[in-house]
């Protein structure tokens, strides 16, 4: 007959604390890094928080805040883009206002180039 | 050899599943990460696309990290004695360590006994203990934090998570070579890839100090 051996079953209380040592250790890393990284999105989000008040700050301080009430584009239109009156989305104003990007800007320049020298 | 007759019970069930389950995770995480570092279109292609070989880099990475982590609570007793040997290093392991376990033919000397793993099997456990935290502490980061974290911190997970992949691949591949190439340790081969047994003659004469220790099971 073939005898089996294996080990003995238990352990003892050096195992014991070792292997729970080493888990312990393995658990304050983790929570360490765990806080590290929550921290971080703490600042974070504070960052963008703070950012986004300065912006909205900003913007109550300013004398003109709506650029349809703004007197030199009133102007604009009354004196070119719709002479005579102040009326949005003319042929002019949206050839003139209105921009293009990449492959679509030589033929920007060349719109605008038809425009130059007209005025009121 | 001895003449010791009969087979001893090396690595349980659950142990060799892990085993297996890590080894596997091990492939995929290793073959995604130098697909995607060195932009590898095979292998990228072999997942789907580097978009999908970095999805399941990241999910495999969950069952790299689940798998140990479950094994360990449910085989605590297990955990605790494996840590307890390759914790310890007497004066056998340092001068194992001098003769190289007599693996290299112009060292020459006495090789002492050993606990159930040699020190150089102790050292291994330890590289990828450590090695398998800095994974998953670099990692985890890098998949959910890059949008919270400065750039310098991701750069440093990046860099540490790359290093730690090539030693790891390296020692890998030392074990790999030990475990299932050279004639005189892949005697052991069985006990961890298939039925968990190692020849009693090979064990009291590998692993002296542990046979000693050893009680019948039949
Ligand atoms: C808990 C385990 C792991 C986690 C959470 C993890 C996660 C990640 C993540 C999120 C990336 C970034 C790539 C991307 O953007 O898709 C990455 C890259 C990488 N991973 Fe892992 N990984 C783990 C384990 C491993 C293992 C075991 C290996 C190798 C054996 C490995 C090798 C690599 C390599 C080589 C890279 C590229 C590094 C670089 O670009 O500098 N990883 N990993």
């Amino acid at each position: 007959m073939v005898s089996i051996l294996a080990e003995k079953g238990g352990i003892t209380r050096r195992q014991f604390f070792k292997g729970a040592g080493v888990l312990a250790v393995v658990a304050v890393v983790a929570g360490v890094f765990a806080k590290i990284g929550i921290d971080m999105f703490k600042v974070s989000d504070d960052y963008i928080a703070k950012r986004a008040a300065g912006l909205y700050t900003l913007d109550e301080k300013m004398a003109i805040r709506k650029s349809h009430e703004n007197p030199e584009i009133i102007q604009l239109y009354k004196d070119f883009l719709s002479p005579g009156e102040v009326k949005p989305m003319t042929e002019k104003a949206h050839h003139l206002l209105h921009t293009r990007y990449g492959q679509d800007i030589p033929a920007l320049l060349e719109e605008l180039r038809h425009y130059q020298g007209e005025a009121a | 050899m001895s003449d010791v007759k009969g087979k001893v019970l090396k690595h349980g069930e659950q142990t060799r599943t892990m085993h297996w389950l890590h080894l596997i995770c091990f492939l995929i995480l290793g073959l995604t990460g130098i697909g995607f570092y060195w932009n590898i279109g095979w292998i990228n292609d072999l997942f789907g696309g580097p978009a999908n070989a970095s999805l399941v880099h990241r999910w495999t990475a969950v069952v790299f990290t689940a798998g140990p982590a479950i094994y360990i609570l449910l085989n605590f007793e297990r955990f605790s004695k494996f840590i307890d040997t390759i914790s310890t290093f007497t004066r056998d392991d340092i001068q194992w360590l001098k003769t190289m376990g007599g693996y290299i033919p112009f060292l020459k000397g006495k090789v002492p006994p050993q606990d159930k793993y040699n020190a150089g099997q102790k050292i291994l456990g330890w590289v990828v203990i450590l090695g398998c935290l800095l994974f998953i502490l670099t990692g985890f980061p890098m998949w959910l934090w890059r949008h919270a974290v400065s750039p310098a911190f991701l750069d440093f997970c990046y860099t540490v998570h790359f290093w730690d992949a090539m030693i790891m691949m390296l020692a890998v591949l030392g074990h790999f070579f030990l475990a299932a190439i050279h004639p005189q340790s892949r005697v052991e081969f069985s006990s961890m890839m298939l039925d968990g047994y190692v020849d009693a003659g090979v064990t009291a004469h590998h692993n002296a100090k542990w046979f000693a220790n050893l009680s019948k099971l039949e």
